[in-house]
C-alpha cells in the first residue's frame, strides 16, 4: 500500500489595521496632568491580637497535723535499772527474694473513717518500720511483723478489740499503740483497766517498751486515790477492776473522770453485760476503747456482745445474732494465733500422761464414788447441780492424792521427770486447780525447792516469787493456782508445764499453758497434762474435747486450741450414769436435760 | 543525729503532683520533720490548662504548671515551711527558679526520665543521690551540709508515696462528690 505525498500551502498571516477618522484621536495624544495628594501613614495597626500569661486560680486542701507530745531526745544504747538493754533496731530491711523495697507497714484509715482529713490523717503518717526504726522512738527489740500489723491496725481504731492468742505480744502491741497515739497527738490521757496481779506485769512492759512515758498507778488511800484519778498532766493511769468500780461510784456524774483512750485488759472480765464491772466500764467518759483478751469467748457467742457494747458498736441491750457477730468481728477484732503468725516459734509438745491410780487411791476413789452416787440417787428430783459437782470435785481431789494415805500416782510420775528437768537445769510450772494439793506438793518436792504462787500469797510478795523462780537456778519448779497464775505472766524460761489436774475450760488451761509458750521461748514446751484412767478425769477430758469447736465459726479459722466452752449442767450430770426409782421400779435419768445438738 | 535533740531541725517538703484523665493535674505538698513524721499536707483541686496554654508552654507546659503554678502556691499555703522541697519529678525542678529555697530531685540518673533536664550536681541525703536545676547547682553544697540530721538510711522517695497515695485518696473523694 503507498502512502499519499504531503503537501504544502503558504497563509499570509498579514492583516492590516486602519484607523478611521473619527475626531478623538488627538486626546489620546495628549499628556496627562499629575497632582501630588499626602496621605499620612497609620501609626499602629487598628487590631493587634495580645495574650497574656494568665494565673490559673487554685484552690488548696489543707489538714496540720497535731503536734503530739515532746518526748526526751533519744539516746544512745542503755541499760535500764532491770537490765534490759535498750538497743536502737535496724531500719527497714530489704526483703531477700530481690524486691527492691524494704517491708513497710502502712496505716490504713479505718472503714468508719469518713471525712477526708480523718482518712488523710492515716494516710500520711510513716510506715511502722521507718517510725520505730530507732529514729524518734527507741524500741528494745524490733517486732515481728504481724506485730507491726497489730500496732498500724490498733492506731486507727476508735474501737478494737485485740484478741491475740496468749503469748503473741498483745501487752507490747497495745503499749506501743499508746506510744504512737501520744506521740501523734492524737490522745493525751490515757486509763488502762487490768486483774489486779497483772499490774506488776503492765509496769514492767511499760517500763521495758516505753520507758520514756509517765505511768501512774491508782493504789493507796481513799483520798489519794480520788487524787489520783483526777491529777492533771499524768499521761497514762493504771488501776484494777475493783479499784475501778469502787472509786468511780464516788464521782458525781460531772466530777466523772474523761480519757482520751480507755483499755481493759483480760476483757473478758465483763463478758456478762449486766455485771456492776460491765456497767461501770461502759460509763467511763472516753473516746477510744480498746478490749484485749486471748479468749474472747469463753462460754457462750453472747459474751461478744458484751464486749462490743463496751467498744460502742452495737446500741446498748443489742443482741447481734451470730451473723451480725461474725462481721462485727471482722471489723473490730484481730485475732492470731501462734500456728499463723509464729511458724518459727519452738513448738508446744502436748501429752498426756494416762496413769494407772495406787492401790489406796483406787479404793478410796472406788468407796467414794459409789457412795456419792448412792447419795445423789437418793435425791431424786431435789438433786442440783451443785450436788453433783461436789462429787466431782470430790473424785477429782482423790485423783491427785489420797488424804488419808498420801500416796499419788501423779505425785510419783512428777518426782520422776522433774528429777530429770532438774538434772538438766531445766525449769518446770505446775497447775492445780487448788490451793492445798499445792502446799502439799510444796512439801513433797524440796528437793527441786518449789516455790508457790496462788491467790493466798500476798500481792506485794508474788514479784519477788517470779523473779526469784527466774534467776535462781536451783529453783526448778514453781507451783501454781490457775485462777492466780493462768494469766498475763512472761515465764518463757519455763520449758515444762505440768497440768497436775484439769480446769473446767480449756481456754484456761490454754492460758495457763501460754505463760511458758510465748513470744521469746527459745525450746519447745512440753506439756504434760495428768489424766487418771477409769476416773472422772478421762470422762471430763471426753466432754470438754467434743466442745472444741463452736466459737471457731463467729472467729474464723486458724483457732484450733483457745476458743472452747466449759461444761454446762447438763453435762455435768451426764458425767454420772444418774438414775432416779419410779414407781413402777424402772428406773429414768435425772438433772437438767442435755441440749439438742445442733 | 546530733546530741542536741530537738536544737537541729530539718523540715522537708515533698512535692508531687499526679494527672487526672480530663481534669489535669491535682499537686501535694507533705512537709514532714527529718525523720518523716508529717506536720503539714496541702493539695489542690485539679488544675487544667487551656488549650492556647497547651499550645504557647509547648515543652514548657508541666515544668509551669507544676513548678512555678502548683508548686508556688502551696509552698505559699503551707504555715510550716519546709527549708528544702523534693521532688522524684524533673518536671517539678522549675520550681527552684521561683522560690528562695533548695528543690532537689530523687530521681535515679538511670530513669529515662532524668533526661528531659541537664543535671550535674548531686549530693548524697538519707539513702538517696539528689540531683538539682542546671541553674542551681549550688543547692547540693546545702544538702550536704544539712545531711548529717537525716538517718542514714532514710528513704526520701517514701513520703512520695505517701503523697501519691493521699492525693489518690483525695481525688477519689472530691471525684465521688
Amino acid at each position: 500500500m503507498s502512502l499519499p505525498q504531503p503537501e504544502c500551502h503558504v497563509i499570509n498571516l498579514q492583516s492590516r489595521a486602519e484607523l478611521a477618522s473619527a475626531g478623538f484621536n488627538p486626546a489620546l495624544k495628549r499628556i496627562p496632568q499629575v497632582d501630588a495628594v499626602s496621605i499620612p501613614l497609620q501609626p499602629r495597626p487598628d487590631f493587634v491580637p495580645s495574650w497574656k500569661p494568665r494565673r490559673i486560680p487554685i484552690k488548696c486542701i489543707g489538714l496540720t497535723l497535731p503536734e503530739g507530745l515532746a518526748f526526751q531526745p533519744t539516746k544512745s544504747e542503755e541499760t535500764l535499772s532491770d537490765g534490759v538493754v535498750l538497743k536502737r533496731i535496724d531500719p527497714p530491711k530489704k526483703k531477700q527474694d530481690n524486691d527492691e523495697k524494704p517491708q513497710r507497714t502502712r496505716i490504713k484509715p479505718p472503714k468508719n473513717a469518713l471525712s477526708l482529713q480523718d482518712r488523710l490523717f492515716y494516710l500520711l503518717q510513716p510506715p511502722l518500720e521507718t517510725w520505730l526504726a530507732g529514729q524518734e522512738l527507741i524500741m528494745p527489740f524490733e517486732p515481728f511483723g504481724y506485730q507491726y500489723e497489730g500496732i498500724a491496725w490498733m492506731f486507727a481504731r476508735h474501737s478494737a478489740l485485740l484478741a491475740d492468742e496468749m503469748g503473741l505480744g498483745k501487752t507490747m502491741q497495745t503499749i506501743t499503740g499508746i506510744r504512737l497515739l501520744l506521740r501523734s497527738g492524737q490522745i493525751n490521757r490515757i486509763l488502762l483497766i487490768c486483774p489486779k496481779p497483772l499490774i506488776p506485769n503492765w509496769q514492767r512492759e511499760f517500763r521495758t517498751w516505753a520507758e520514756e512515758l509517765p505511768i501512774v498507778t491508782i493504789e493507796g488511800s481513799g483520798a489519794r486515790r480520788r487524787m489520783l484519778w483526777t491529777m492533771p498532766g499524768v499521761p497514762i493511769l493504771i488501776t484494777n477492776y475493783e479499784s475501778m468500780t469502787r472509786d468511780l461510784a464516788e464521782f458525781s456524774e460531772e466530777e466523772q473522770p474523761k480519757f482520751d483512750l480507755l483499755i481493759l485488759d483480760e476483757a473478758q472480765r465483763i463478758k456478762n453485760r449486766d455485771s456492776r464491772t460491765a456497767e461501770v466500764a461502759r460509763g467511763i467518759n472516753r473516746r477510744r476503747s480498746w478490749a484485749l483478751t486471748g479468749t474472747p469467748i469463753e462460754n457462750r457467742p453472747e459474751e461478744l456482745a458484751s464486749l462490743f457494747e463496751f467498744l460502742e458498736v452495737i446500741p446498748p441491750r443489742a443482741t447481734p445474732d451470730l451473723r451480725q457477730l461474725s462481721a462485727l468481728a471482722k471489723e473490730h477484732i484481730l485475732r492470731r494465733t501462734k500456728d499463723l503468725v509464729m511458724k518459727d516459734m519452738p513448738p508446744r509438745i502436748d501429752r498426756d500422761a494416762e496413769l494407772v491410780l495406787t492401790d489406796a487411791q483406787q479404793y478410796a476413789y472406788t468407796v467414794a464414788e459409789k457412795e456419792g452416787i448412792i447419795q445423789l440417787n437418793e435425791l431424786g428430783d431435789s438433786i442440783s447441780v451443785q450436788h453433783v459437782f461436789e462429787l466431782v470435785m470430790r473424785l477429782k481431789q482423790i485423783t491427785n492424792y489420797d488424804p488419808l494415805t498420801n500416796e499419788s500416782a501423779k505425785l510419783e510420775r512428777l518426782v520422776a521427770d522433774m528429777e530429770e528437768i532438774a538434772a538438766s537445769g531445766g525449769k518446770a510450772i505446775l497447775f492445780s486447780q487448788w490451793t492445798k494439793p499445792l502446799n502439799w506438793l510444796a512439801e513433797r518436792l524440796q528437793q527441786f525447792n518449789p516455790l508457790i504462787y496462788h491467790g493466798g500469797v500476798p500481792t506485794k510478795h508474788r514479784e519477788p516469787i517470779l523473779a526469784k523462780f527466774k534467776e535462781d537456778p536451783d529453783a526448778h519448779i514453781i507451783l501454781m493456782s490457775y485462777g492466780t497464775g493462768a494469766v498475763g505472766l512472761n515465764l518463757q524460761f519455763a520449758h515444762y508445764v505440768f497440768l497436775f489436774d484439769r480446769w473446767w475450760n480449756p481456754a484456761i488451761e490454754d492460758q495457763a499453758i501460754n505463760r511458758a509458750h510465748r513470744i521469746g521461748v527459745t525450746a519447745p514446751v512440753i506439756v504434760t497434762r495428768f489424766i487418771c484412767k477409769d476416773t472422772i478425769e478421762e470422762r471430763i477430758d471426753r466432754v470438754l474435747r467434743e466442745k472444741r469447736e463452736i466459737a471457731e465459726a463467729i472467729l474464723g479459722g486458724g483457732d484450733n486450741e483457745n476458743v472452747s466452752l466449759g461444761l454446762n449442767a447438763s453435762e455435768i450430770f451426764g458425767l454420772f450414769d444418774l438414775k432416779k426409782r419410779t414407781k413402777k421400779g424402772t428406773s429414768e435419768s435425772i438433772g437438767p436435760v442435755r441440749p439438742e445438738a445442733a | 543525729m546530733s546530741n542536741s535533740g530537738h536544737s537541729e531541725q530539718l523540715r522537708l517538703g515533698f512535692l508531687a503532683a499526679v494527672e487526672v484523665e480530663g481534669r489535669g493535674y491535682v499537686g501535694g505538698l507533705l512537709v514532714t520533720n527529718q525523720n518523716g513524721r508529717p506536720l503539714e499536707f496541702q493539695c489542690t483541686t485539679p488544675v487544667k490548662p487551656d488549650r492556647t496554654q497547651e499550645i504557647l508552654y509547648g515543652k514548657m507546659l508541666r515544668p509551669w504548671l507544676l513548678g512555678e503554678l502548683i508548686g508556688q502556691t502551696l509552698l505559699q499555703r503551707v504555715s510550716i515551711k519546709p527549708d528544702m522541697i523534693l521532688t522524684s519529678d524533673p518536671d517539678i525542678l522549675e520550681l527552684r527558679n521561683h522560690i528562695d529555697i533548695p528543690v532537689a530531685c530523687t530521681l535515679d540518673s538511670t530513669s529515662s526520665r532524668s533526661g528531659q533536664l541537664d543535671i550535674e550536681a548531686t549530693a548524697q541525703m538519707g539513702g538517696r543521690k539528689l540531683r538539682f536545676h542546671s541553674t542551681h547547682q549550688d543547692d547540693s553544697k546545702f544538702v550536704t551540709r544539712q545531711s548529717h540530721l537525716l538517718p542514714g538510711q532514710a528513704d526520701l522517695e517514701e513520703p512520695l508515696e505517701r503523697v501519691q497515695e493521699a492525693l489518690n485518696e483525695t481525688i477519689r473523694t472530691v471525684m465521688a462528690r
